[in-house]
Parts: structure tokens; sequence; C-alpha cells
């Protein structure tokens, strides 16, 4: 056999592809006139390209198809201001029902034993029934409170509901009437607790829904005369003259018939649900909405008043003029209710606490939701207003109200922004001013630094954070204090208030020496450190920050972890990192990192990212021409990061890269590159991933052969095939198709080593096609493809002119070296027959004929490429044509190929056939 | 058999006695029949009763005084004759004041109270002879006072301040309320328009024991003259709350009671019989005793309750 002489750089030349000039560049803005002509002349297969600017014809193309697609979405005129509303009540309270998830039982009183009531009728004769009502009320009067299954109170009140509009229907408007009496009734027993929002909505929902029926009746007397003949439809601002005097009477005759309902809750429930009508009788319906608002006063409880008072606001919406000093007065009186109910109770029973939180917690919605539209349309006159009545000041200091923090809450959360910069002081001391049971004082100033964090603020600012952290500061609690200090952050970093930054930094470093911090304030300490992260672009300023680190190094746990991700974070951002000192309080931060995440347990998921991010550090260090001391600090970061596999692996790629750049620059102290590949031989067994080991090895093995040192590639390249041929490897799961690629490239590497003169030229050939064998773990495929490189590597080996060498002119390639030495050529021939041999065989193992076949003609390219044509040659190709004829069919197009190649290059036409 | 139905000309049924009282008479028949006329007939009257207790057992059993009798007027509307089967409307128009009246006759509004019942009846007759029976239907109809008759508006802030505490009230109270204390004070009109509402405010000053509630009780004075002795008997119109539970102290409340129809009518006091009213502001406290004792006449002073009765006159206005 002989191998097949190649020309190189005649080939290359052969097959490079014929280069022209472009007319433009690739990336470069098409010009538009072309453009447009495109456009104009193939519309219908125009393709929708997300990079064309927006305002080509295409989007605009697009546009119109949408227009067909949903012409109802674009048809709709502007929400009307009702229809607004509506939409907002809705969300508001399927909201209120989600946040109180009710239990499965309901406690109820006796107040609410309508609910009881209805259900035994249906079942029982009604003699019978009256008697055990009369047992169930004595029952309930002796135990007090009763307990109700929620499915069946809810079902109860879409019973009422259903049966409410029934009666409707069938005239029976009276009975309408009494059921709706008996669900508002519903409403007046608080003892529901946690049920009562819902019970809320499903009540206010009946009461809706009877306001509606009562209205579009007294509007239908109104339209239509008694004998059906139409009059004229109301429009949509009417007066009280436009309604006839029928329509008047009907509509007084419903208020008369609600007036005489004894209690006081549902009497104004259900003249709030009918409230629109009373237009149809005045023309100021906002009178009687000022009344109800004063009769609600006569509802002690502060539940059941909080959210007639909601419902108060619900109702007012439906007007068509607004009134906020309606609302005002809600919110005011809810407040006194607070007040009196604080001085009430204070001192009764200490355990209560919750229990009053609670109800606070459950009244806050309403709270929240009338604050809302107090401010949510109002004029700048009627915000100043509002702002005098509840009790802010203009920035002077005991000007204020009284006031209950809750409600103080929710007015700092639903002013206008502009209005809580301008007021900021008089909040401040608003605030000051109510410290009780209904919210911790501090969430009030957390709620106002965010909110003035919001928009740009004057520098008039500055007295209100100093008031606030003074007055956080003398309670002495830490975790109030940094959850204050937390939201005011942004704004301090933002005003440049260093010395407020350094007094805070300090005050929480000394609380951070006295006690150890609990997961809650760490969290919040974390929040802080990290604002201050991203306030400051450089990190020298950060350094320069007293006690920055010191608190960091007193954290722990998680918080430390995010923290001092965000500081390495912040360092790999810039360029190269020179500075020796930053670069050693870097590595501090690191190694404290790596400390924390080895302590805190984390999932391997959570431990990347601090590795990655460690490993971008290292790779960003410069030491400038001082290699030996960055060659140091990579052995220190050995110790400390040895742990890591991707830290590990991040060495390996540096000591290579301050290899290379040596021999770059100097090409000299080869005792450097030395100790280089000496780190790498050290530090790569320990990594634990055996295809990441090959990798490097590998790599360091090219950087050995740049550096010129032989013996030292050669060392590598052993353990890189005593790696694989360590017997553990069976265990692990090793990619086939990775190792594959790497042995390939690994015989494309032993194309620049020169052969090793003691052992015999094809000394580390041998070796690998020794592995073939030994490890069973190869598929057939793997096991031919290496085959095919290794023919393909000695027919390389075999030319004249190598086609490339390694790039340090002092070591030879084996062109040189073996230069008309008949026995390397030899060994490379018998070496290659041995390899064929053993390719026929893996061909001939495989079950399937179609991936024999397609192995066949795989292996029948690469010795057709490498070897002269001569009789031994092409019987083999001709019988691995012969099973890939068996295995694809004569038609085969691959096949056909393979035997054109055969054809060009064969001297014997016959082997084809 | 035929059906008969009177219906007015207005769903209120209000009528002044200067306007004719108008509506049509409706007869529904599958076959035609003959009658000896349709015939109709308004009544007007003051039904009294002396109930037992005030009065002696004799005239309890002997029951009601001879009603007054303020109107009775029959008109044919349809002479002898015959009725086509299907619906035959037979309109009418009856003055209620009789034009040709001499004397000056009273018209008493319409009320319905507990002893003394003012009450306007139409009556439709058919009479159909021997063998068949005849058809009869009856509807009440409100009768309010002519407006021409009228006073002007009264001067709608005629106001009585009245002042609640312990000392006032003449009934024993618990002992606690009599140490502690309580004032609860306010305003109400006494002059009030049948068409409005009775206003004024309320305001807890203080109360040494928790509120349990507050109410206004609208209560009626009904006398009649019965031989030579006038019975009066009070009775209980309506309650309307206007606190629920433990108020905060220092908060004005508004007063707003809308007068129930029918049950009141302007202030009366006629020979025979009177009719005034008055109303009653409760105060209830909290008390452990008050859930013991069952449910009684509201009106019985309680250790645990307070109150203030004041006159008021109901007038009609324009």
């Amino acid at each position: 056999m002989e191998f097949q002489p190649r020309d190189y750089k005649a080939l290359i030349e052969a097959h490079a592809l014929h280069r022209t000039r472009a007319d433009d560049h690739p990336l470069s803005a098409p010009t538009v006139s072309h453009h447009q002509v495109d456009t104009v002349e193939d519309i219908k297969e125009e393709f929708f390209d997300p990079l064309r600017e927006p305002n080509s014809k295409v989007s605009s193309l697009l546009d119109n198809e949408e227009d067909i697609h949903y012409p109802p979405e674009l048809t709709f005129t502007e929400p009307t201001g009702q229809e607004c509303t509506k939409r907002e009540w809705t969300s508001f309270k399927r909201f209120l029902m989600q946040r109180f998830p009710v239990p499965k039982m309901v406690s109820i009183s006796a107040m609410s034993n309508g609910i009881l009531r209805s259900s035994k009728k249906s079942e029982k004769l009604s003699t019978a029934t009256h008697l055990e009502e009369l047992d169930d009320e004595q029952k309930i009067l002796e135990e007090g409170i009763k307990f109700i299954d929620r499915q069946e109170y809810i079902s109860r009140l879409k019973d009422f509901k259903e049966k409410i509009a029934k009666a409707w229907q069938s005239d029976d408007r009276v009975t309408s009437l009494k059921i709706a009496i008996k669900v508002a009734k519903l409403l007046t027993d608080t003892s529901v607790g946690q049920f009562y929002p819902t019970l809320f909505v499903l009540a206010t929902d009946i009461m809706d829904m009877l306001g509606d029926m009562v209205w579009e009746r007294i509007k239908q007397k109104a339209e239509i005369a008694e004998d059906g003949d139409f009059l004229f439809s109301l429009p949509v601002n009417f007066q009280a003259n436009d309604v006839c005097l029928d329509a008047k009477e009907t509509c007084n005759n419903w208020f008369c018939k609600i007036g005489s309902i004894k209690e006081l809750l549902p009497r104004i429930y259900l003249e709030l649900a009918l409230l629109p009508c009373w237009r149809f009788l005045i023309d100021q319906p906002i009178d009687s909405l000022q009344r109800l608002v004063m009769m609600t006063r006569g509802l002690a409880d502060p539940l059941a008043c909080s959210y007639c008072h909601l419902y108060i606001a619900h109702c007012a919406e439906k007007l068509p003029t607004f009134d906020s000093g309606c609302l005002i007065r809600c919110v005011d009186d809810t407040k006194h209710l607070l007040m009196y109910s604080l001085l009430l109770k204070e001192g009764i029973q200490e355990s209560s606490e919750d229990r009053r939180k609670f109800l606070v917690s459950l009244m806050e919605p309403s709270i929240e939701y009338i604050m809302h539209h107090i401010f949510d349309k109002a004029s700048q006159k009627l915000v100043e207003s509002a702002l005098s009545e509840f009790g802010v000041g203009n920035n002077e200091p005991h000007e204020s109200v009284l006031s209950v923090s809750i409600i103080v809450h929710n007015l700092i959360k639903e002013l206008p922004a502009d209005i809580v910069r301008s007021k900021a002081m008089g909040i401040t001391y608003l605030i000051e001013c109510c410290n009780d049971y209904t919210l911790d004082q501090w969430l009030n100033y957390r709620l106002l630094g965010f909110r003035l964090s919001e928009g740009e603020c004057s520098l008039n600012i500055i007295p209100v954070i100093d008031q606030v952290i003074k007055s956080v500061s003398q309670k002495d609690m830490v975790d109030e204090y940094l959850k204050v200090v937390d939201a005011y952050m942004d704004l301090i970093l933002q005003k440049q208030m260093d010395d407020h930054l350094i007094r805070i930094l300090e005050s929480i470093s000394k609380w951070t020496y006295r006690k150890e911090m609990v997961e809650d304030e760490l969290t919040c300490l974390q929040s802080i450190m990290v604002k201050i992260l991203t306030h400051f672009k450089e990190l020298k300023d950060i350094i320069a920050l007293e006690h920055f680190f010191e608190i960091l190094d007193m954290m722990h746990g998680r918080s430390q972890i995010v923290v001092s991700m965000h500081i390495v974070d912040r360092a790999i951002r810039g360029g190269l990192i020179c500075d020796p000192a930053i670069i050693q309080l870097l590595f501090k931060v690191c190694q404290t990192l790596i400390h924390a995440v080895n302590q805190v347990n984390v999932r391997d998921n959570d431990l990347q990212q601090p590795a990655h991010l460690i490993s971008r550090f290292i790779c960003k260090v410069n030491y400038g021409f001082d290699i030996e001391q960055h060659l140091t600090f990579l052995v220190e970061c050995r110790q400390v990061f040895g742990t890591t596999d991707e830290l590990k692996e991040t060495l390996v790629h540096s000591s290579n890269s301050l290899a290379i750049k040596l021999l770059r620059n100097k090409k000299k102290g080869l005792n450097f590159v030395k100790s280089c590949i000496a780190f790498n031989e050290v530090t790569i067994p320990s990594i634990t991933s055996f295809m990441q080991q090959l990798k490097l090895y590998l790599e360091t093995a090219e950087v050995a052969i740049m550096g010129g040192l032989v013996s030292h590639s050669y060392g590598l390249i052993d353990s890189c095939i005593s790696c694989l041929q360590s017997p553990d490897l069976n265990g692990r799961s090793a990619d086939g198709d990775e190792i594959l690629s790497f042995l390939q490239k690994l015989c494309s590497f032993l194309v620049m080593v020169p052969g090793n003169y003691v052992q015999g030229a094809t000394y580390t050939p041998n070796s690998l096609f020794v592995l073939l064998d030994s490890q069973s773990w190869m598929t057939l495929r793997m096991r031919l493809r290496i085959c095919c490189a290794m023919i393909l590597l000695s027919a390389t080996l075999s030319q004249m002119n190598l086609p490339y060498h390694a790039c340090n002119s002092r070591i030879p390639g084996n062109d040189v070296l073996f230069y008309d030495d008949p026995t390397y050529l030899e060994d490379y021939i018998l070496f290659a027959e041995e390899v064929t041999g053993k390719l026929v065989d893996v061909i001939n193992q495989e079950p399937s004929h179609v991936v024999r076949g397609r192995m066949a003609l795989e292996a029948c390219n690469c010795i057709a490429l490498s070897f002269k044509m001569n009789s031994k040659i092409s019987t083999i190709c001709s019988e691995l044509l012969g099973i890939a004829k068996r295995g694809l069919g004569s038609k085969d197009r691959y096949l056909k190929a393979t035997l054109d190649l055969i054809g060009s290059c064969s001297e014997f036409p016959q082997a084809c056939q | 058999m035929p059906v008969l139905e009177i219906k007015l000309s207005r769903a209120s049924r209000i009528y002044l006695p200067s306007e004719p009282l108008e509506g049509k008479v409706i007869l529904k028949s599958n076959s035609s029949f003959s009658h000896y006329g349709v015939r109709l007939s308004v009544n007007g009257s003051v039904n009294m009763q002396v109930r037992g207790g005030s009065a002696g057992i004799v005239e309890s059993l002997v029951g009601a005084v001879k009603p007054i009798t303020i109107m009775n007027t029959i008109a044919e509307v349809r002479p002898p004759g015959r009725i086509t089967s299907g619906t035959t409307e037979i309109p009418f128009s009856i003055s209620i004041r009789q034009s040709g009246g001499d004397h000056h006759e009273r018209f008493y509004e319409t009320f319905h109270g507990a002893n003394i019942s003012i009450q306007y009846l139409l009556t439709a007759d058919v009479m159909r002879g021997y063998l068949h029976k005849s058809l009869s239907a009856t509807m009440e109809f409100i009768v309010e006072s002519d407006k021409a008759e009228l006073l002007e508006r009264p001067v709608s802030s005629e106001m009585v301040v009245f002042y609640i505490t312990q000392d006032t009230q003449k009934h024993p109270l618990l002992p606690e309320l009599k140490s502690g204390g309580f004032r609860v004070t306010g305003r109400i009109s006494t002059l009030c328009s049948l068409s409005d509402p009775i206003s004024g405010e309320l305001v807890v000053e203080n109360s040494a024991v928790p509120i349990h509630s507050i109410d206004i009780h609208l209560l009626r004075i009904e006398s009649i003259l019965f031989g030579e002795r006038i019975i009066t008997e009070t009775s209980l119109v309506q309650t309307t709350q206007i606190v629920d539970g433990d108020i905060c102290r220092n908060m004005t409340l508004p007063i707003y009671i809308i007068l129930p129809r029918l049950l009141t009518c302007p202030t009366s006091l006629a020979g025979p019989f009177s009719i005034e009213f008055k109303v009653s502001i409760v105060i209830t406290f909290q008390s452990e005793l008050s859930k013991v004792q069952p449910k009684s006449d509201p009106r019985t002073p309680r250790l645990w309750v307070a109150m203030e009765t004041l006159p008021l006159e109901l007038i009609r206005t324009r």
C-alpha cells in the first residue's frame, strides 16, 4: 500500500472559494430607493422582517390587518366614566374576596338567623317549623354564637338573589324588597369576622341589583304612559322637572317603604341602593348622600360602619355630580370611631390586641378605596382642602390634628406624588403624632420614603429625612430602623447626602457589633447595601466608604452572599482590574463568598452564579508585566477556591493565557512557561469532570508546543491517553460525541507534534489505537470515526510537506524530522493497514444493513482519499461498496458520489463495478 | 259568573274632596246577561271602638261607638238593561263634595289607627234579580285635604331642644346609670308637614354605661268621646333606630323619619274624637338585665332605658 501524495498549497488554492468584492457592506443600511422598489414589486411575497424599521410599509400593512381582524375592539368608543367605575368596582370586589379567604365554617350570631330560617321552611311543614324556630331562637339566645358552613351561606345568598329577581318579574315587588331587607340585615352581624368582606360583596351585589331594577322601573314609568304609549326618552342629564307625577309618586313610595325599616343599617344600605333614584324627585341628590353619611355615624361597630362607608363611596359614583366632601367626612368619621375605640378599649384586655389588629386589617380596604377616590380625580383646590381636613399642616410642627396611623398610611399611599413631596414635612409631623395599634409607625415613615423616591425631589427634602431618621433612631429598634432607612436610601444617595450615609452606616455597624442580626434584619440590610452598591459607579468609592466592609463582615448567610456577589459583579463590569489593593480586597470578598456559599448549604444551581462571577473576576485580574505576581495570585486562588471545578478550569485557562502572553511579548523566560505548565499539571487532575480534564490537558499541550517544550507536551498527551484509559471511565456518563470530537482534535494536533524518536514515531497513534479495543463503552460508529481519523492522520504525516506546523520555528515538523526516513514511512503504512483491517472489522459487526451501508461509504471515502489505488485497496473498496449497495440500494446519492470519487482517483476503473 | 272590577284613574288612589272621583267599572263575562242597573255608592265614615281596659266591661261587650258618616252618595252609572258578553267598561265620575250641601261638611283625611279609622269606600253593585246572585266590588280610596284650604308651609325651623340625663327621668334607673350619669342632647321638629320627614339632630355627649341603641318612637294618641267620658289610648305607630351600639361621643347625628302614609294624618281635634301624635326618644343602655327580660311594649319604662317624649303636631301643607 502507498499513501496518496498531496500538495496542500495547490489544494488550498484549487478549493478556495472565488472571492469578489461586494457592493455594499452586508450590515450597512440599504439605500432607500432600492428597498422601496423591492417592496412595491412583490408585495405578495413580503415577509415580516422584525429588524426593519417600524414605519416601513409592512408594518402599516400589518396594522391594517389587525383592523380587519379585531373590529369590535377598535370600534369600541372610549369607556364612559360609569363603565370605568363599574369595572373598577368589579375588580375591587374580587380583590376583597381574595384578600380575606373565608374559613370553612362561618360563625354567626343571633342577628343572622335570617339565613338560618330560610332553609328550614323549604324542608318542613310550616307548623312544625314554627315550633322548631322558637327552639332555635332560644338556643341561639343561650349560646350566642352558631356556626354555618361557608358554602351553605353563600348558596343561600344566591338563593335570595334569585328569589328577588323572580319575585320582581312576577310583579311581586313587595316580596323583593322584603328579601332585600333581610339580606341587608345580615350585614349587621360582624361576628362573622373574616367572612364579612365576602358577605359585603355578595350582599351589596343584591342591593345593586335591586337598585338597578327600581331605577329601570321608575324610568320606564317616566318614559312610557300607563296605556303603553312611549312618551319620550329621558336625557342622560335629566332634571326632576322632566319626570311625570306618576313616576315621582312611585319613587316616593319606594323611599317611604325604605324609611319604615326599623333597623338603622339595613335602612341605610337600601337607601344607598336606591340613591340614584333621588334624581327623579330632586335635582340635588347630594344632600341625601350627605344625610346618609351622617346617619352612618349611628353605627357603632367599626367594621359595619367602615363597610357602610365603602358602600357609600360606591353608590356616590353613580350620581352625576361627585362630591369628595362626603368621602372626606367618611374617613373622618372612621378616624373618630377608631380613636374612640382606642380610648374605650385601652387597658380592658391586653390579649385583644391581635383581635383589634385583625379588625383593622379587615377595615383597611374600605379606607383605602375611599382615600383613593378622594384623590383620584380631585382638583388642586380639593386636594388642599382635603389635606387640611386630614390634618396635614403647612410644614410646621404641632400644627397637625390628631389622627390614626392606618388612615395616615392610606393618605400617604393615595396622595398625588407632587403633593407628597411639597407637604413632606407636614406629613412627617402627622406621622409623628400618631402611634397607635392600628399600624406600626415605622410603616408610615417607610411608605413616605417610598413615595418621596417616586419622582425628582428638591433639596428641601433633607430636613424631612433628618427628622425621620432622628425619630426612628430614638426608638432603638434595629429592625424598624433598617426598614425605614432602606426606604430613604435612594433619596439619600440621589441627593448625595454623604454625611447622612456615613452616619447611618456607623450606627448600623454599632448595632451589628452589639447583637447578631436575624433573618429579617439581614434581608433589609442586604437591600440597603445593594442600593449603595448600585449607586456608586466606581468600586473605589465604595472602598472609601467607612464601615461598609465592616458591616459586610458582620453579615452572614444568604444576604452576605448576595451583597458579595453584587460587589464582585460591580468590579467585573469595568475594564481590567489592575490595582493590587482592589484585587486583594475582591479576593477577600470572593473568599468570604465561597466560604458562605459552602456554609449555607445551597443547591448546586445557586452555587453556579457566585462561581461564575468569581471566575470572571479571575479573568479580569491583570498584573501587567508582573506575571510572576499574577501566577502567585493564581496559586493563591487555587488554595482558596480549590473546591469548585469551574474556578479551577478558569485558573488553568488563566495560567495558559499568562504563558501565551509571555511567549508573544518576550519569547524569553521559558522557565516561567514551565512553571505555568507545572501549575496546570497539578491543577488539572483535581478537576472532577473527565471531559474537562481532557480538554485542559490538550490546551496545555498546545501551549507547551508553542513554547517549544516538546517533552512536556508528550507528557500531557500521555496524561490524556491514560486519562482515557482509566478504568473508572466506564462508570461515568461521558458524552460519546464529545469524546469523539476530542479524539479527532487530538489527531489533528498530532500533525504538529514531532514524532517520538525513542518510542517510535507511531507511538502515540498506536496507544490511541490500543484504546479502541480496551474501551467497551465506545460505539461502533465512534470506532469507525476514530479509525478514519487515524488513517487520515497517517496519510498526512507521510506527506513530504505537512499542511501546518507549530508556530514556534524551533520545533521541527515530522516532514523535517524524518525526511526521507524509510522506516518512518513503513511504520505508518503498517499502522494504517492495521487500522484499515480494524475498520472493515468494525463495519462487519454492525447489525443494521442501512447503518452498515453508511459506515462502509464513510470508510470507503476515507480510504480512497488516503491511499493510492492499487489492487489491494480497490478490493477493499469494492467490498465496502458492495456492503453499501446491499444496505442502501444502488440509487443512494451518497453511494453515487462515492463512486464518482473513486472513479476520479482510480487507475483501475473496473474496481467500481 | 261575570266578574266585576273597579279601576280608579289614579294608581295612588289619592283624591282631594274638591276633585271628581273618576275611574271605570269593568265587567267581564262569557255570556250576555240582563241586570237591574249598575250602581256606585261612595261612603266615608269615622269608625271608633273602645277596647277593654279604659272602658267598662259592658261597653267593651257592646263594642264600637256609633260611627260618624262623612259622606254617603249613590249614583247609577248604567240603567237596567243588558250587558253583552266580553269586557264592558263603564266610565264614571262622581264629585266627592256635594255641591248642593248647605252646611260646610268637614272632610277628614284617611287614617288607619288602632281605635279610630277614617275610611272612604267606593262600592259597585250590579243587581240581577232573584235567580242570580248580584255582583259587588269594593275599593278604598284615600282622601287628602284640599290644597286651597291649607295653610302655607309652616316655618320649618320649629325645633324643640331636648336633653336627656339621669335627672330628667321619672322612672327608676339602674344604679350604675344613676351614678355614672349620661347626657344626650339634640333638637327635633315638633310641627311637621306630613309630606316632610321629621328632622332633627342628636348628640351623645357622655354616657358612663355603653349605649345599646337609640330609637325614635312615633306614637299616636286617639281620644274618643264615650258617653260623658273621654277615653284616650296611646299606641306605637313606628320605631326608627338611629343609633346602633355605643357610638362616639359628641358626634352630631341626624334625625330623619319619613312619616308613614295612612297611619298618620293631620292632628285633628274634632268634637267626638281627636287624633294627636307624639315622638319619643328612647335610649337603651347595655345591660345584662335586658337580655333576661322578655321583649315587651317598648314604651314601658325600664331600668336600663331613658326616654323623652315630645308632642308632635302634624299638618298638611301645600
